[in-house]
């Protein structure tokens, strides 16, 4: 819509009321003690109260649906309760006149819509969307419903006013189609009201908050309704005393909802405002982890997330680092994206009633965006830390993987091959043997050792590259078995059961490591080896009696040792002191 | 009359070679086996009295083959060899019910009768 055709259609709007106010007002004059034109409220404010509202918040967001519903009661209440165009007036007799009865049609459906309408806004409140099918479905029923049930009314006392039926029987039809009538739109009010009433029960404090107009209207509204139908239900007799219309239940009762929502837009103006105590925070120097308690705050949404967009990685994450995704479009949670929306510096995740708040929301996010730039920065920085961990983690396996695969390449092709080629040379010997040729024996023997050492060897080689035990048994028999073939004198002790193969290799080669150095450098003659798991860790720690002064720094194996155990998340303590022997101790987390 | 054996292992030319030295000992080859089900399998036809198993085994482990024979009303003695050695599987090699284990590389007349005798 153009804006001037928006201003012409808020001015129409605006009319509507002014000229009702008038025409009513003027019953009024000269004003008399009997006849106060204060008792006319009752039938000008709750209208004209909507469609003032209705013009604000239509003007403010003419896409939400909830400023157009509210002047769409607004204009029923006022055309619907004033006495106006039902009572006799100049302006109501020429419509009855050029109109005959279907303006007693148009009013009584026009006159009963505005309260399925308000209904439908109570239920549709703040988004202006009806959210379940249960609230659809009651909304549609009503705005069937009653028009129908009016009609009839109508019918009925058309036809007995104009003399074509009478008797019993049409009074008490005509009766029972306006109760009905009645009674149907009060059950269904009392239904929408409990489903609000749990909605409420179950929401966030954000939504609670959007939520308080209908909440706190609630009751007024139900004041206004119940005992006027009640009354008309008695057929008591109508008093013109404006505190006995009061005490029955009034139309006045309806304002407190346009009333509360100004009072509401009120607020959320004020909320605008404290977005300066934020920027002042800003400049205080707040911290990456403050900045989302302190949008929270701001928002009143404590439920808000700040997630970042790390371009490098191509995902958004959380303040750690951590991939995170963003919910859904049906989510009831509700996603701003900061920045440009093809490289954006990062996302607001908030509860899907701060939506209505959307120059909450952007005004905020504008405040703190360079704040968010530097925290995105810290960010990606834990992110991509975290990958290259990860990365270096599955360098490691892939490696200890390669090593295994080897190996049994190695026992299964290469040394399968010589052993069956030793056994044929053993048959060989012995055939040779039997037929007492010593010579041919003599020279299969000397092939047969040589092809023994070579096996030997093959074996030692095998077992460098990924010893067998460690898979087959696991990391304590691995290393009781490098102790057993160590020339110093070994002593193992503990107990640490099986671990995840990674976890065993990497503690597997840090004694493996130490055993070889203590053997080549320590002048030693013995070495403790103790492995142990307790509260998620297990260990191995390794200790000689030999000269000490071993040197991480120096560039020995120990510094390739010291990344094979933190590739697992563990950590490696070297303690080496001049003559007072050299201690290793490795753990990793083992879960 | 000869004691007969059941001879376990994946490569033919291995088997064929271990067939001649069986004999050479003085027992009865009775049967082959080239996996670990097979074996089990041809224990229940033939019920060998002694079986020469071999560790590694496409299927089924033959430390684990072993332990299900030892498990059996009149269990065969089993021998298990490997290209690998006894070191490298270390306590496992205990207790599965084998009689003993001799590696492929020191695998002789000799060394396999010494075992029997004992």
């Amino acid at each position: 819509m153009k804006t001037w055709q928006r201003s012409a259609f808020q001015a129409i709007v605006l009319a509507i009321p002014a000229l009702v106010c008038f025409v009513e007002l003027q019953q009024f004059w000269p004003p008399t003690f009997d006849r106060p034109p204060l008792i006319a409220l009752d039938d000008l404010l709750p209208g004209s109260a909507f469609t003032l509202a209705g013009l604000i918040a239509w003007s403010n967001r003419p896409s939400n649906r909830v400023g157009v519903l509210m002047i769409l009661i607004g204009i029923g209440l006022l055309l619907g309760t004033s006495p106006i165009l039902l009572q006799p007036s100049p302006l109501a007799e020429t419509l009855t006149l050029v109109l005959g009865n279907w303006w007693s049609f148009f009013l009584v459906v026009f006159g009963s819509l505005w309260a399925v309408a308000l209904l439908h806004l109570l239920l549709a409140f703040p988004s202006g969307l009806l959210g379940s099918r249960l609230d659809r479905g009651l909304v549609a029923f009503l705005y069937l419903a009653v028009p129908v049930l009016g009609l009839i009314a109508v019918v009925v006392t058309l036809s007995r006013l104009s003399g074509m039926t009478g008797g019993d029987v049409v009074v008490r039809l005509e009766f029972l189609a306006y109760t009905t009538g009645a009674l149907v739109y009060l059950a269904c009010l009392l239904l929408g009201s409990a489903l609000i009433v749990r909605r409420w029960f179950v929401a966030g404090s954000a939504r609670r908050r959007s939520m308080a107009v209908v909440i706190w209207s609630l009751v007024p509204i139900a004041l206004a309704f119940a005992p006027a139908h009640l009354a008309r239900f008695f057929a008591a007799d109508a008093s013109s005393t404006l505190w006995l219309e009061l005490a029955k239940g009034s139309p006045l009762f309806l304002a407190v909802m346009p009333a509360g929502y100004l009072v509401a837009m009120l607020r959320s103006t004020r909320d605008l405002t404290s977005i300066a105590d934020l920027v002042v925070k800003l400049s205080n120097g707040l911290l990456p982890a403050e900045l989302q308690p302190a949008l929270a705050s701001t928002l009143h949404d404590p439920s808000l997330e700040v997630v970042y967009w790390l371009p490098t990685l191509g995902w958004y994450a959380d303040l750690e680092g951590r991939p995170v995704s963003l919910p859904a479009q049906d989510s009831p949670r509700a996603v701003s994206v900061l920045g440009d929306p093809a490289d954006p510096i990062a996302a607001l995740v908030y509860d899907s009633s701060l939506r209505d708040e959307d120059r909450l929301v952007d005004t905020a996010a504008a405040a703190v965006r360079l704040a968010l730039e530097n925290a995105r920065l810290q960010v990606q920085l834990r992110a991509q830390l975290d990958e290259v961990r990860q990365s270096r983690a599955r360098l490691v396996e892939a490696a200890d993987d390669e090593r295994r695969r080897v190996e049994r390449d190695l026992h299964d092709g290469a040394q399968q091959q010589l052993v069956t080629l030793l056994l044929s040379l053993q048959l060989a010997k012995a055939g040779a043997l039997d037929r007492s040729d010593a010579q041919s024996a003599q020279v299969l023997d000397e092939s047969i050792e040589s092809l023994r050492q070579a096996l030997a060897e093959l074996r030692m080689l095998a077992r460098g590259i990924h010893p067998t035990i460690l898979v087959e048994a696991g990391l304590l028999p691995a290393i009781r078995s490098l102790g057993e073939r160590c020339p110093m004198e070994v002593e193992v002790t503990g107990e640490v059961g099986r671990l995840e193969p990674r976890l065993e290799a990497a503690l597997y080669y840090v004694a493996a490591e130490a055993i070889t150095n203590a053997v080549k450098h320590s002048q030693g003659h013995r070495i403790r080896v103790d492995v142990g798991r307790s509260s998620g860790w297990a260990s191995v720690d390794i200790t000689d009696d030999g000269v000490g002064g071993a040197d991480v720094s120096k560039g020995s194996g120990l510094v390739g040792l010291s990344d094979r155990v933190a590739a697992v998340g563990g950590r490696l303590d070297v303690r080496s002191n001049q003559s007072a022997g050299t201690n290793l101790h490795a753990e990793v987390p083992c879960g | 009359m000869a004691q007969r054996v059941l001879i376990v292992d994946d490569h033919q030319g291995f088997r064929k070679l271990a067939r001649r030295l069986v004999q050479e000992v003085g027992l009865d080859v009775v049967g082959e086996a080239s996996s670990g089900a097979e074996a089990l399998r041809e224990e229940r036809r033939l019920r060998p009295d002694i079986v020469l198993l071999d560790v590694q085994l496409p299927d089924l482990d033959g430390i684990i083959v072993a332990r299900s024979l030892s498990t059996l009303a009149a269990p065969p003695l089993v021998v298990l060899i490997s290209t690998r050695d006894a070191s490298d599987y270390g306590p496992r090699i205990d207790g599965c019910g084998a009689l003993g284990f001799i590696s492929k590389a020191k695998l002789t007349a000799a060394s396999l009768s010494a075992l029997l005798m004992r």
